[in-house]
């Protein structure tokens, strides 16, 4: 139930105020922490800002959606809604530079698969995926753990999709003015698919995008909704606000355009030098990163190894009444810090 | 994770430890069920994925409470509250059988969970005694979500068929549907009366097709008007039995009150349809009548040291077939 949802407690903002506030400041973070020793022309020079950062991430949601829909097998449009919400819940707290958005892009889709119960393996999804493949997979399962962290945890996303159903079987039930009803869809599954594009869902929630999708296709379609919304759905005190959204998502869907390409080239450049080497899979750091955390795992596994080893000892030791003079492996165990790290 | 202090271990999970540990900022006991990534293929499992999404959604008294999730180096780690025992280890309990008013009261907090679990459009599809788990009070919750999906009311999407441990697997699934219900948990929790009621198994098949035989020995053999939908399931042409009138509830189950029969009997039907739900086995004469459901304070309280998760053996799935058919062979 929305009402109650993760997504209305946690991924609801009041206004684009609030939206673009919290991207200045992720962007601030990042060139402060990265760029100390700059001057303010230099850092401008060389870092991007908060609105190229946008531009990249309006490119990349289309990428996002091309991606979903050459997909096989054929993807639910449910899961490609999912993972597009992911995508713009990580980039609220989270900067370009910080993290590749090609890289989050195939992340949150594969992670949208599993939430939406579309299952598919993991070489099944990256034989979607032009080039390496090996790499691509070793990527998207090294920022799984990292995305549902940068979700907080929060997996179920509440898309428009069902409300659409069921303002269809009320207008077909309470409406039946209106003539085939089901000539609106096309018009709404094109609104909803533009919808996706902005930053509509962090601001509506899915009941109103679902609307304002119908009525769109209402007006495209030449069908006149407005009695069904002023005298069946809504009493006089809520119709203010609700239109007033309506006009808003409507005016956001309309507004959608990709950034041209040499826009996205130039900023593309800037970004291969300005990002943090520590999260590029390509970079000596970050390779490095990587095999120490291997290998602290497999300190760890041994650690869990000599602890066995302790318990068993201590089991007989209980059992048999005696005292066994302890393996060496056990020194491993010294504040046992499998988890207190 | 500089708030837990571990202090011992509970059992191996399907994906790695289960710990015991005590959270200092919060003061009290915690489970904590470690997911080791590592050696993962496809990543974070779906049933971690299903876990973490339905408990976020489910907070009831009856249903065991997801305190924290997070990461440790390459593993993920979920925190419970700390359940000393479970269902599976007090029906073991020789020592302390259950009384009437108890076994009331651990079903009406199952129903109470699951009739929860199902306005919320949650499946669980693996009820069985050892995901029942007891906290310090007794108060029994439902745990391991890890199969546990969403319900789509339009019911066109399929469902894998080969979940719930078999003993309490509903004869749909065991006929291989894909589009099935709630009723699976119905049939479990009907599964899991009867267990406390005997205070063993009622239909504990060693294969798939045992289980089935079982049922069909034990209830009788479906018709037509008592399961319509029986000759529509992908293997119902796959094998036939022979004929069973079946056995009457009262020699089911000897020691049971015929209020208990009566509800059971509501309980355990083939038709999904025909089964009493949890909202409404809730209504049933048997929770309001004498001896009632006992309290809280009534129930036995499991000591720390009474161990939970030591599960049952989970199937396996590639049983040879002689064996398969030498089991079949002794029932039939």
């Amino acid at each position: 139930m929305f009402p109650l949802s993760s997504q209305k407690k946690y991924w609801m903002f009041s206004d684009e105020n609030d939206l673009t506030a919290l991207r200045e400041k992720t962007n601030a973070e990042f060139i402060e922490k990265h760029g100390a020793d700059m001057t303010p022309e230099q850092r401008e020079e060389y870092f991007l800002s908060d609105a190229e950062e946008r531009t990249l991430l309006r490119f990349y949601e289309l990428q996002l959606r091309d991606f979903c829909r050459r997909f096989t097998p054929p993807m639910p449009r449910a899961t490609v809604a999912t993972a597009l919400h992911y995508f713009k819940r990580f980039y609220l707290r989270n900067s370009v530079m910080d993290y590749h958005p090609k890289e989050i892009l195939v992340t949150c889709v594969y992670l949208a698969c599993k939430v939406e119960e579309f299952n598919v393996s993991i070489s099944q999804f990256v034989a979607n995926i032009k080039g390496d493949r090996e790499k691509a997979s070793d990527i998207i399962l090294n920022n799984e753990l990292l995305l549902m962290q940068q979700l907080n945890y929060n997996l179920t996303v509440h898309n428009p999709f069902r409300p659409v159903e069921g303002l269809m079987i009320d207008i077909k039930t309470r409406y039946t003015s209106l003539e085939n009803p089901e000539k609106l869809r096309p018009h709404i599954d094109e609104f909803l698919e533009r919808v996706f594009l902005t930053d509509s869902v962090l601001l509506y929630p899915p009941s109103q995008v679902a609307l304002a999708a119908t009525l769109h296709a209402a007006s495209r379609a030449a069908a006149n909704l407005d009695n069904y919304v002023t005298d069946t759905l809504f009493s006089r005190d809520h119709l203010a606000g609700i239109i007033e959204a309506v006009r808003k998502i409507r005016s956001m869907a309309k507004g959608v355009e990709p950034p041209s390409r040499e826009v996205v080239r130039a900023l593309e450049k800037k970004l291969d030098k300005c990002r943090n080497q520590e999260n590029n899979p390509d970079s000596e750091i970050y390779k490095q990163r990587m095999q120490e955390m291997l290998d602290e795992e497999d300190l760890r596994d041994n650690e869990k190894y000599a602890k066995i080893i302790q318990d068993q000892a201590a089991h007989d030791e209980k059992i048999l009444g005696v005292s066994k003079v302890l393996s060496p492996a056990t020194s491993y165990t010294q504040g046992i810090s499998i988890f207190v790290t | 994770m500089d708030k837990y202090t571990l202090n011992g271990r509970i059992g191996e999970g399907a994906h790695g430890l289960v710990l015991k540990a005590y959270d200092t900022v919060n003061k009290r006991e915690v489970a904590l069920k470690k997911v080791l990534l590592k050696r993962i293929e496809d990543g974070i499992p779906t049933s971690v994925i299903r876990e973490v999404k339905t408990l976020q959604q489910l907070k009831h008294p009856y249903i065991a409470e997801l305190l924290d999730v997070f990461p440790v180096g390459l593993d993920f780690v979920m925190v419970f509250e700390y359940m000393p025992s479970g269902l599976w280890e007090l029906l073991k309990d020789n020592d302390k059988p259950l009384n009437t008013s108890q076994i009331k009261c651990y079903i009406k907090m199952l129903l109470e969970g699951v009739a929860y679990m199902h306005e919320n459009n949650i499946m669980h599809r693996d009820l069985k005694p050892a995901n029942l788990l007891i906290n310090s009070e007794g108060i029994l919750k439902i745990a391991d979500f890890g199969l546990s999906r969403l319900m789509w009311s339009d019911n066109t999407k399929p469902y894998s068929h080969q979940v719930a441990t078999r003993w309490y697997r509903a004869p749909e699934l065991l006929y291989g549907a894909r589009f099935y219900t709630a009723g699976i948990d119905m049939w479990s929790v009907g599964c899991i009366f009867g267990e406390m009621l005997n205070n063993a198994p009622l239909f504990p098949g060693e294969t798939d097709i045992e289980q089935l035989a079982i049922v069909l020995r034990l209830l009788g053999t479906p018709t037509s008007e008592s399961w319509p939908e029986m000759t529509m399931l992908p293997d119902y042409n796959k094998i036939t039995f022979p004929y069973h009138r079946g056995v009457p509830w009262e020699h089911i189950l000897p020691d049971a009150h015929s209020d208990a029969i009566d509800l059971i009997k509501q309980i355990l039907v083939y038709n999904s349809a025909k089964r009493l739900m949890a909202k409404q086995a809730l209504q049933h004469v048997y929770f309001h009548s004498v001896p009632f459901p006992c309290s809280v304070k009534q129930l036995p309280k499991p000591l720390q040291g009474h161990r939970m998760y030591l599960k049952s053996k989970e199937i396996d799935t590639n049983t040879k077939l002689t064996i398969l058919f030498k089991n079949l062979l002794s029932v039939v």
